[in-house]
């Protein structure tokens, strides 16, 4: 009886040991989570969930709940009442300042996790490397608060329990949302180089043309930013201070002048800069997908088989252009019209003496 | 022949003098009874941050280093047996009582809750200081009333005279007395040797005291030889205690001053300070404190006074011989050890004490002062009390009668 | 001592000096301080977390039945505007100091007794009113105390306080720990209330361990020092900050035991008693000599 008990309880284990591995739809790495090579239901070496282990992923603020009433640890000798969260307004809130991680700092693929799948309800408890749940909320919340008000009254956000059984008013909150956030043109600083005081900085550029998203430099921007209802005054900055956010794209440290004028500078203008007018269909194309090393705008040939070196009479499909070839013109080789590879006027000299584009057309326009 | 006998005063009680020191003794009481209504909050600048002050400072550590004399002459005179100094035995026994009592009196009254005082001596804690220092001086304090019973009984045995019934019981009290001054004198010994080493012990461990403050010590003070040189520095300051108060009490009562004695003591003087002086620089180079003697502040300005005044310059007198055979000179210089010990108690119970949080320094309030001179008052009222009573201040007499007895006893001139 | 025969001398001598000795309680000089557990309880501070809402001393007040405002009135921070220390009308308080790098986000400070694991003032306490538990706690005795507040003189963190207005009765006051309140398994009242959990209650092992860990994770957050891990050889409580100790008014302190030399002097001159007892067979023997060399020489009388 022993030895068969014994052989079950050995099978079991074993077989729990064997168990499909959980997470492994998802693509997250083992070693994300386990110290181990081979993680077993008995020594599973999982690593704490805390925020050095980040997985990202993105949500929408419309797929959030919309108001939570934190009343777990409501209880009737409380002296402050539960809060009312108004959840999805933080989360469209957060949409500069990093999204759901802002709060939901561990935030593996798939679902989010809420506070209280990590942080143990009670504070008095076996594993204390994480803050309980209260203090994990109350960290959040009183971290952009403080900043934001300056304050970090109870009473700014509990009311008080005057000792009564709660009756707290469970009606959802009315869906506030946060105004859309205007984005400014463009806009022109005065700086304190004397070699070149403006630096006209087009934000309406850096968004559309160059295609920036608005993290991409107002990354973990709380509230604060804009709301700090006592801020402190204009703080000079150190130099390095102004320069950060431009430094991840601009030579910050040696090119002043090319963002530090004496006036106003224009736009970017890709013709005016480099001699080499964007088509319209090129002036489409983000930066990236024609200056293919990072960070590198020049040496870029301004011939087009630079990029577009499989195209031949072929396989090109001349009305792109806005000019569909006749059949006689469909057999000629590109460079019997476009001499010296200029492909923004056609040459007819190399066959007709006395025909000039674009009096004559070598097909149709489509347009 | 005429011999030296110890014999109450003759004289009159009150003169202007002790009227004004009975007023400081008054309005010193007066500020002890503020104490016990008011609480030690009321009459002191005592707070959170300076929990001790003068009446510890000064009251205790000081006045128990100023009753050295005490333990000093009666080993002097009894364990090696210098017979000549036997004359001031008595006075300095009687100083030694006097000041061990007002010590504790102090300590009685600087404690919060001086109703639980025995606690001391049933709740031991054998690693703190205050702990021997308590239970040493009430020991030694207790030594010090067994030795001065002899004194007690040579002044009444033979003249007890009750009024009226108890008249009835005048020979049993003198037959008691006659006992108790044979029992005592046969172990007599014992008390003045375990006087000698509890003095020792609590002499240096009142130095122990301020070690535990640590780092809220100055580094001048705080040393782990504290207790040395409390040690020394008592034993230093016992016979300028006994030459100073010999030369004013031969001046108080128109005695001719024990010019032959106290010389004898003064020799002993230069190797006491020497020493102390060594011990003292020797420390400060070796932990390489003299690097704050080097800013001029007040903690630099009162250690140099410490030493200098108070000890290297009694050195330098000591070492004379017109100083040693002159008595005013030898009150002068007895009293500067007297500051000295005075400085250096001071300066490590109050100028040493730097706490962390307080951006103020503690001055002793009027109270405070007010009850130290009192109690000092007080304590020199009753030494002209006690030598108008007991035999205790020797006078050249013709009598030949005089007691064969162990302890205290007269001699041959 | 003429009287006094030889024998008789020695007779007493040698008793009394057996006497000292046999009166040497074994117990009262044992070191260190044996009801200490190796593992006691403590508390993590971290400077950097506490928002300075001074809950915990609303709740402190509570705990140990001292007289308080509403909790309301505690989010009024013009009580920053001065140092504090604790004292007898509050046994914690919180002080605020400006952080230099984020004007907004202040460190707040909560300050009371580190009960240490080799308190000063345990070892100071002339009637053993002070003592080390189990637990960690560094408790006082109402009953034993007696008012000398040597405790006071003693401790490096200049913690215990004296309730100098009362004639009749003064406590020194004092952080418990919540003596009463770990008793009966709850938490200490500043840890069960504070909102952001800037004071952890654990294993002092443990803390220590969650202590660099955060200093790892985030170096830039705070300074590479846990005070209270070595400080006068260990402290119950300890303190992550983000800018230096002294600056925050903690006193630069050593890592040698608060009481060390102090005992060590004690224990020298007490030893089982036997340096008292030599000194005083010693003086027994210089005496005896003296009075037999005096006695064989011709009488003076």
């Amino acid at each position: 009886m022993k030895i068969i008990s014994m052989i079950i309880i050995i099978l079991s284990t074993g077989l729990f040991a064997q168990e499909k591995p959980h997470f492994v739809t998802q693509e997250l790495q083992c070693s994300t989570c386990h110290t181990c090579e081979v993680p077993t239901k008995n020594n599973p070496c999982v690593r704490e969930c805390i925020r050095e282990y980040l997985v990202s992923v993105k949500h929408s603020a419309k797929e959030a709940p919309e108001n939570i009433l934190i009343n777990r640890f409501e209880k009737i000798e409380n002296i402050y009442q539960p809060v009312h969260f108004t959840h999805q307004l933080h989360a469209e809130m957060s949409h500069l300042a990093g999204g759901c991680q802002t709060c939901h700092h561990y935030n593996p693929p798939g679902r989010i996790l809420t506070c209280i799948e990590c942080h143990e309800t009670g504070r008095k408890r076996e594993d204390i490397s994480k803050p309980d749940l209260k203090a994990a909320y109350h960290r959040q919340c009183i971290d952009c608060h403080r900043g934001w008000s300056h304050e970090i009254n109870c009473v700014s956000c509990h009311a008080m329990n005057e000792g009564k059984p709660s009756n707290i008013d469970t009606k959802p909150m009315p869906k506030t949302v946060h105004p859309e956030i205007k984005t400014p043109e463009r806009m022109v600083i005065n700086t304190e180089y004397a070699n070149g005081k403006i630096v006209t900085f087009n934000h309406k550029e850096h968004v559309d043309l160059f295609g920036l998203e608005c993290q991409s430099c107002h990354s973990q921007e709380s509230c604060i930013k804009c709301h700090d209802k006592n801020p402190d005054k204009l703080k000079s900055k150190m130099v390095h201070e102004t320069h950060e956010n431009c430094a991840s794209c601009h030579d910050t440290d040696n090119n002043c002048s090319s963002c530090h004028a004496q006036k106003e500078k224009p736009g970017f203008d890709h013709g005016q800069r480099t001699g080499w007018q964007l088509n319209k269909l090129h002036s489409k194309l983000s930066c990236s997908s024609c200056h293919q090393k990072k960070g590198v705008f020049t040496g870029l040939k301004s011939k087009c088989s630079n990029c577009h070196d499989s195209w031949s009479s072929e396989n090109f499909d001349h009305a792109i252009t806005g000019l569909r070839l006749d059949e006689i013109h469909l057999e000629n080789e590109c460079a019997d019209c476009h001499i010296d590879d200029n492909f923004t006027k056609p040459s007819c000299g190399n066959c007709h003496d006395d025909i000039e584009y674009p009096d004559f057309m070598p097909g149709t326009l489509t347009k | 022949m005429s011999i030296l006998l110890p014999k109450p005063m003759k004289y009159k009680f009150f003169t202007p003098g002790v009227i004004v020191i009975t007023i400081f003794a008054l309005v010193g009481i007066a500020f002890v009874l503020g104490r016990f209504v008011f609480g030690i909050g009321a009459i002191t600048n005592l707070d959170n941050q300076y929990p001790w002050g003068i009446w510890i400072g000064l009251d205790v550590a000081l006045g128990v280093a100023l009753a050295a004399g005490g333990f000093t002459t009666a080993a002097l005179a009894h364990i090696f047996h210098k017979e000549e100094y036997e004359t001031i035995v008595r006075p300095a026994l009687l100083t030694a009582l006097l000041g061990y009592t007002f010590a504790a009196a102090s300590v009685s009254i600087d404690i919060g809750r001086w109703y639980y005082i025995w606690h001391a001596l049933i709740y031991w804690n054998g690693n703190s200081a205050l702990f021997e220092v308590g239970i040493c001086v009430m020991m030694y304090l207790t030594v010090l009333y067994i030795e001065f019973l002899p004194i007690v009984t040579e002044r009444f045995i033979g003249h007890v005279n009750l009024p009226g019934i108890l008249s009835k019981l005048n020979n049993v009290i003198d037959k008691g007395l006659r006992i108790l001054d044979r029992t005592l004198s046969k172990f007599m010994f014992v008390f003045i040797i375990t006087g000698v080493v509890l003095s020792c012990l609590h002499q240096s461990s009142l130095g122990t005291l301020m070690i535990i403050a640590g780092d809220k010590m100055h580094p001048l003070w705080q040393t782990p030889i504290l207790p040395l040189l409390y040690l020394v520095s008592a034993i230093g300051v016992g016979f300028p205690m006994v030459m100073f108060e010999s030369v004013i009490s031969s001046r108080a009562f128109r005695l001719k001053p024990e010019t032959h004695i106290l010389e004898k003591l003064s020799e002993m003087m230069p190797p006491l300070l020497g020493v102390f002086i060594i011990i003292r620089s020797v420390d400060i180079l070796i932990r390489e404190a003299y690097v704050y003697l080097a800013e001029f502040s007040s903690v630099s300005i009162m250690f140099s006074i410490e030493l200098i005044v108070g000890f290297v310059l009694p050195l330098r007198l000591f070492m004379s011989k017109e100083v040693r055979k002159s008595p005013n000179m030898l009150f002068i210089a007895s009293s500067l050890v007297i500051f000295g010990v005075f400085m250096n108690r001071f300066n490590t119970f109050i100028t040493a004490y730097t706490p962390p949080y307080a951006d103020y320094s503690y001055f002793p309030s009027i109270g405070e002062i007010s009850v130290t001179l009192g109690f000092v008052a007080l304590e020199v009222l009753l030494y002209r009390a006690f030598v108008m009573i007991f035999p205790v201040i020797s006078v050249p007499t013709e009598e030949k009668s005089a007691k064969t007895k162990y302890a205290i006893r007269g001699i041959l001139r | 001592m003429k009287n006094q025969s030889r024998r008789d001398f020695l007779k007493i001598t040698t008793i009394s000096a057996t006497a000292l000795v046999g009166a040497s309680a074994t117990k009262l000089f044992a070191s260190g301080n044996p009801t200490s557990s190796i593992d006691p309880m403590g508390v993590l501070v971290d400077t950097t977390v506490c928002i300075g809402c001074r809950k915990c001393e609303w709740a402190c007040k509570k705990a140990h039945n001292i007289d308080t405002k509403p909790i309301e009135d505690y989010d009024n921070r013009s009580a920053f505007e001065n140092y504090r220390r604790p004292d007898h009308t509050s046994l914690t308080v919180v002080n605020e100091f400006r952080n230099p790098t984020a004007e907004s986000k202040p460190y707040d400070v909560k300050v009371q007794c580190m009960h240490c694991n080799e308190p000063a003032c345990v070892s100071a306490c002339i009637v053993g009113a002070m003592t080390k538990q189990e637990n960690g706690s560094v408790i006082w005795d109402t009953d034993k105390c007696i008012g000398c507040r040597f405790c006071m003189v003693a401790c490096p963190f200049q913690i215990p306080t004296f309730e100098y207005h009362k004639a009749l009765q003064p406590d020194i006051t004092k952080c418990d720990f919540c003596f009463e309140r770990t008793k009966e398994a709850l938490l200490p009242a500043c840890v069960e209330i504070c909102p952001v959990e800037a004071v952890t209650y654990g294993k002092r092992s443990e803390l220590l361990k969650l202590a660099k860990k955060r200093i790892n994770l985030y170096p830039e957050r705070y300074k590479e020092h846990i005070l209270g891990e070595h400080e006068v050889g260990g402290t119950s409580w300890m303190y992550l900050a983000g800018m230096d100790f002294d600056k925050l008014k903690f006193p630069k302190l050593s890592t040698k035991a608060a009481p060390g030399v102090s005992e060590a002097i004690q224990h020298g001159i007490f030893s089982y008693f036997v340096p008292p007892a030599s000194l005083f067979a010693l003086l027994g023997g210089i005496m005896w000599l003296n009075k037999n060399k005096s006695k064989s020489e011709p009488d003076t009388e």
